[in-house]
């Protein structure tokens, strides 16, 4: 059976130039990067190593790079960590925001602070004059996301910073599905705190950072030891961090061709689908959108059916909406687009990557259609 | 592996899917935790089921589960529908998942409702 995998938004495999980098700190490089002995200081290499390719990338300084466990901790860490610098006060975030973001503003709010959840239009897009309106003389801090991860669409990050800008008000941006994929100047789009994961761009898991812009009032919400220049206490994950390090030198050579690539095997997969199927429909920014991800929404057809039937075919997507003991909502972000229930209930993300090819694409068309034909057999309104 | 074969093979090839015209008993149950719906037809010779149609709409174990209970259901009498257990239609299917149990209750609750809704008709078709 062919097995295709498109839902590297989810998570990617490892790159074997990856791989290789990071093997030798799990048994030879096993030092503490703290210890100031040799075998401290030869971890301490690999970690400083990391350290600057990330800031190389994003032009900016190593210093000013903070490695965490994975992206839910930086987004917790920038947006708790704006938040506690000042005490009190009001933030802005969306209504789209992975939950990573939204519930830790949920959980700012039961501790006193203001939040306002700026909505977005039929696209998922964030309009920045709502971001203005929203802002007020006691606001903090304004949290975005860059690209969503779950319809793909691109928010508009340099209007946005400039609103933060002419406001005095720090802006966090959420760059776990654009960092590596698309090019970020965070000078440009006036950010002074960008989370960005490893497993998204075909590093490990379990690591991930924070780049915070040198004078931005933040403090730690983890503590401990000295690490991460007090900053974010716990020895860090050295393997990882080196394997984080080279992904992004390998983002850095390979990003711009593959996102071309993958731009045009997402069309191919949009016209395939959105065509032939009939009551279907791409939700999502046609154009202002992360290059490989196509979102689905089959109308009247619940969306782990489809899941599950393109499992059995070997075909890794995802749906948007889970029913987890029982519990079925639509996703959060298809609610905020105002996707009415038949359309969100039905929703599937697929997510291309490096190695995804157009004979998988193809396979994939060939499996849609007969199966949400034979699923809406079964479905009261499709066989009403 | 988080589905049975059976489960598997009754999702892919649902049987007695589809709509029933001029049936003996029609019963839905929904779940509304998830808004799993199910709704069965039945066709009624001598107090027995002869024929058992279904329409579903919901995640794959719903489509298996409503499968499966069409074919166990076929020969049954209606008396015996009225007390159809989850249980027995999860038994079918060999397993469910300890998230996916509603599947069976909600296709169980179809298929008893359609069996009172024949009762309550008084018993046309006996």
């Amino acid at each position: 059976m062919n097995r295709v995998y498109l839902d590297h938004n989810a998570s990617t495999p490892v790159h074997p130039e990856v791989l290789a980098e990071m093997l030798p700190y799990f048994a030879e490089v096993f030092g503490n990067p703290s210890s100031i002995h040799a075998f401290g200081r030869e971890a301490r290499d690999g970690l400083d190593r990391a350290r600057e390719r990330v800031a190389r990338f994003l032009r900016v300084s190593p210093q000013e790079i903070v490695f965490t466990s994975g992206g839910t901790e930086s987004d917790n860490f920038a947006v708790k960590g704006l938040a506690y610098a000042r005490g009190t006060g009001h933030l802005i975030t969306s209504k789209v925001e992975h939950h990573a973001v939204l519930r830790t503003c949920q959980a700012l709010e039961a501790q006193g602070f203001d939040v306002t959840y700026v909505g977005v239009d039929a696209y998922g897009m964030v309009d920045p004059d709502d971001v203005r309106r929203a802002i007020r003389s006691d606001t903090i801090a304004i949290s975005l996301m860059h690209a969503n991860s779950e319809v793909g669409t691109l928010q508009p990050i340099t209007a946005i910073g400039q609103v933060a800008r002419e406001h005095g008000v720090p802006l966090h941006v959420d760059a776990v599905q654009t960092f590596g994929k698309i090019p970020l100047d965070v000078d440009a789009l006036g950010i002074d705190a960008l989370s960005f994961s490893s497993h998204k761009i075909y590093g490990p898991k379990g690591v991930a950072g924070l780049y915070v812009r040198k004078g931005t009032r933040m403090v730690a919400i983890q503590h401990g030891g000295e690490h991460e220049r007090r900053r974010r206490a716990g020895t860090e994950n050295v393997a990882g961090v080196v394997g984080l390090g080279k992904a992004v030198d390998v983002r850095a050579r390979d990003m711009h061709a593959e996102a071309e690539g993958l731009t045009a095997l997402r069309s191919r997969l949009i016209d395939g689908v959105v065509g032939p199927v009939p009551d279907v429909r791409l939700s999502g920014h046609p154009v202002e959108r992360l290059p490989g991800t196509a979102s689905f929404l089959f109308r009247h057809v619940e969306s782990e059916s489809i899941v599950l039937g393109l499992d059995l075919k070997g075909i890794g997507v995802s749906a948007g909406s889970a029913c987890t003991a029982g519990n079925v909502e639509p996703s959060h972000v298809l609610v905020a687009m105002g996707v009415p229930l038949d359309w969100a209930m039905g929703a599937v993300r697929c997510s291309l990557g490096r190695t995804t090819t157009a004979e998988d694409i193809d396979y994939v068309i060939e499996c849609v259609e007969p199966l949400v034909r034979k699923l809406r057999q079964v479905m009261p309104v499709g066989a009403a | 592996m988080r589905y049975s074969p059976t489960l598997v093979d009754h999702f892919l090839n649902p049987r007695n899917a589809g709509l029933m015209r001029d049936p003996d008993g029609v019963g839905e149950d929904e779940y509304v935790g998830c808004g799993d719906l199910a709704r069965f037809f039945l066709r009624v010779q001598h107090d027995r089921a002869v024929e058992v149609r279904f329409q579903t709409y919901g995640c794959g174990p719903t489509i298996a589960a409503a499968s499966a209970a069409s074919e166990l259901c076929r020969g049954r009498t209606v008396d015996d529908l009225c007390q159809l257990k989850a249980e027995e239609v999860e038994g079918a299917l060999e397993w469910l998942p300890e998230d996916r149990k509603h599947s069976a209750e909600i296709v169980a609750g179809a298929l008893r409702a359609a069996a009172r809704d024949h009762l309550s008709r008084g018993r046309r078709g006996v």
